[in-house]
């Protein structure tokens, strides 16, 4: 008997030794960590997707597979980034491509990743062209994607019309300026779209190269067209141009409205702007440390707070842009909820497995950091892998706190519109 | 097109000459150093981007703003002479396609060290000097600044050009490489003033700039192709070439940009240059040959 319990402690402990212990999960994650990208945001969210990805390692990984990331930097040029997607799918051979902050190289990767049937999770790229008619199986994006941005400004301006500026939405003369990549286009296309269909009077649109070196003749058009609202999409240095160049030029407006990107580097701004930011709108999703916790489901309000400790932690700043929310968050959805359901009940992480979980995605809304919930359109509907549930809040940075001024469920505090009187760019 | 010729289009074309001054200091280096070395630093956008850091940390750390914009003019000087030696010397009997490919290398060198030591951010000196108008017209005084400054760069390298012994010998040199040397004037210290007076000028277009834009490890590659652009027009070496070029590329950006989408306005400046170059492949002031 001794003898019997000695041999099948050994023969277990021999398969103990000889099972083969869970693979591990290769994650490619791209961003711009250099170029202009990286100060627009895209670091921002490489760091709030490496947060995300520290957490569920130190949590014992996702079903025993860690999760082992191969980060890339773009370097805020898309054929860099095309490259590096292609080396992590084909060379480093990732189980699954996540991360781009740039609409611009979103746009061809996930082009590419699809083709090929490989499984990619788009994080911070907002342009809806990116899956608008595409009919992408294999690509996913929890994200809220640029026509709700375009569609949020012009709803916000018409809604408080009356109230805020005293004219009928007719009388509201609006200007819409954008960076000329998918990002912008994208939003100014909606914009006109949404204006134009709630009857505001749109006096003048016009695209621009992100790098241009002047944007004096766009300024001076401005002053020529004189708008009430502005509703402006851009990245840096051209944000920061724009702003230095309109107030140089005595342009002046009731509202300026941005949509993301630069606009949410509120810190940035003021370093350069001071005061002179003060009232400016930003359509994004939420920062979650805005959020109150309690309006969302158990156990956000803590994921946020260790997310916002780490980040600091990391970066040595105060300030946690909306992109280390949007990197973060998800990330934490993709690996809390997709790629278990994809290990338990399809057999694996591979493209199929991990595509069948996705489109099982049902988070209602509240149950992610940022307040929305996640469940995606199917294949052979226009947005085939864009999340429906997804919704972008109104901010308004006000003496350097953010106030989210809109959607009204999550508000916390009422709009300042028209400018202030005795403001760098009030009339 | 939409062209409305009123006040505003007025304002169009004199910002075109505000912004012609500074591309016109910024192609004057550029200019100088390949009339006299016959190398194109394809990195010369990247000098003036660290004399805008040199100026920057000077600024932030202490120093007054005219001390810091000299520190930062001496620093691309000094940056200037030391490409010269460590680079440029070493290849100058190389073919014309060496040196071009290494000193854009340097451009990618100087790009990568200023993102590792200066990191991503957009950096500003937070100085606002304000604006001023007339006649409905408003102009920023940094504009201003930068058009007067540019202009007396221009007039004091043209003095010292054609006033000083060291300004009549690299003028000897940039037309006669062979000759000269043979007529006792050391070309290595010809060269390697000339290339700290063009880091110079490098420089007093980086304080310039740091007044107008902000700091970051790319910002070269917004006025970079432009200024090459300018000098090729003006013709390669042609220092009165480089400043008409400036003032006509300007005016295309800038009524451009008023008659059309703003983009259209560099659009219909490279197209210019385009066609002026298959006109004139040497460019406007350029020597065929």
């Amino acid at each position: 008997m001794k003898h019997l319990l000695t041999a099948c402690m050994a023969g277990l402990a021999a398969m103990l030794v000889a099972a083969p212990a869970a693979a591990d999960i290769k994650v490619g994650v791209i961003y711009d960590l250099t170029g202009a990208f990286a100060g627009g945001g895209s670091k921002a969210g490489s760091i709030g997707n490496k947060i995300a990805i520290d957490m569920i390692n130190e949590r014992g990984g996702v079903a025993g597979h860690k999760i082992v990331p191969f980060y890339a930097d773009a370097q805020s040029k898309t054929d860099v980034a095309i490259n590096e997607a292609e080396r992590l799918l084909n060379d480093t051979k990732v189980d699954v491509v996540m991360g781009l902050f740039s609409s611009a190289q979103c746009v061809p990767i996930s082009a590419k990743v699809d083709a090929a049937k490989k499984f990619m999770w788009l994080n911070i790229c907002v342009a809806t062209a990116v899956m608008k008619d595409k009919n992408l199986q294999y690509v996913f994006r929890a994200q809220v994607h640029s026509d709700q941005y375009g569609e949020a400004s012009c709803q916000f301006v018409f809604d408080h019309a009356k109230a805020k500026f005293g004219k009928e939405a007719k009388d509201i003369k609006v200007a819409v300026i954008y960076e000329d990549g998918p990002y912008g286009s994208g939003i100014a296309s909606t914009n006109e779209q949404k204006c134009k269909q709630l009857g505001l009077q749109l006096v003048h649109k016009e695209g621009y190269a992100a790098t241009s070196g002047d944007l004096s003749a766009l300024v001076t058009k401005l002053r020529r067209a004189q708008p009430d609202v502005i509703l402006h999409t851009g990245y840096n240095p051209d944000i920061t141009l724009f702003l230095r160049q309109a107030k140089e030029s005595g342009l002046k407006w009731g509202a300026l409205i941005g949509h993301g990107a630069g606009f949410a580097q509120i810190d940035k701004l003021y370093e350069t702007f001071k005061g002179d930011v003060d009232y400016l709108y930003n359509v994004d999703p939420v920062a979650a440390q805005l959020l109150d916790a309690k309006t969302l489901a158990p156990g956000m309000g803590d994921l946020t707070a260790e997310m916002v400790k780490r980040y600091k932690a990391e970066t040595g700043g105060s300030e946690v842009p909306t992109h280390a929310s949007s990197g973060f968050n998800q990330a934490w959805i993709f690996f809390a909820d997709v790629l278990p359901r994809a290990i338990k009940s399809h057999g694996g992480f591979d493209p199929e497995a991990l595509r069948k979980a996705a489109l099982e995605t049902d988070i209602p809304v509240g149950g992610t950091i940022q307040g929305y919930g996640v469940k995606f359109y199917g294949p052979g509907t226009p947005l085939s892998g864009q999340s429906e549930r997804s919704t972008p809040a109104i901010m308004q940075y006000v003496k350097g706190e953010t106030k989210v001024v809109a959607p009204a469920a999550i508000k916390t505090a009422d709009p300042v519109l028209p400018l202030p009187k005795g403001h760098a760019y009030a009339r | 097109m939409d062209c409305q010729l009123d006040i505003f289009f007025l304002e169009a074309i004199l910002n075109g000459v505000l912004l012609a001054g500074l591309l016109a200091l910024l192609a004057l280096g550029l200019n100088l150093v390949f009339g006299v070395i016959d190398v194109v630093w394809i990195c010369y956008a990247e000098l003036v981007m660290i004399g805008m850091y040199a100026i920057f940390y000077a600024y932030t750390g202490g120093v007054p703003f005219p001390l810091a914009a000299l520190l930062g003019i001496l620093a691309v000087a000094a940056t200037g002479a030391l490409l010269h030696w460590v680079v440029i010397r070493p290849v100058l009997d190389q073919p014309p396609i060496n040196q071009l490919l290494v000193t854009g290398g340097v451009l990618f060198f100087l790009q990568a060290v200023a993102t590792m030591a200066f990191g991503i951010e957009f950096r500003s000196l937070g100085i606002r000097l304000g604006s001023t108008g007339f006649a409905d017209m408003t102009f920023a005084w940094s504009r201003i600044l930068a058009f007067v400054v540019a202009l007396a760069g221009m007039l004091a390298l043209w003095i010292f050009l054609s006033r000083t012994f060291l300004g009549t010998a690299i003028r000897a040199i940039a037309q006669d490489r062979q000759i000269m040397p043979l007529m006792g004037v050391d070309a290595s210290r010809i060269y390697l003033v000339t290339s700290a007076v063009g880091g110079g000028l490098a420089g007093l277009g980086a304080v310039l700039m740091v007044l107008q834009y902000d700091i970051y490890p790319q910002i070269g590659l917004q006025f970079g192709p432009l200024i090459f652009m300018i000098c090729v027009l003006g013709g390669l070496g042609s220092m009165a070439g480089g400043f008409v070029a400036a003032f006509l590329i300007s005016q295309f950006i800038a009524v451009g940009g008023s008659c059309m989408a703003t983009e259209w306005g560099y659009a219909v400046a490279f197209l210019f240059f385009m066609v002026a170059i298959f006109i004139r492949p040497q460019g406007l002031f350029g020597v065929r040959g």
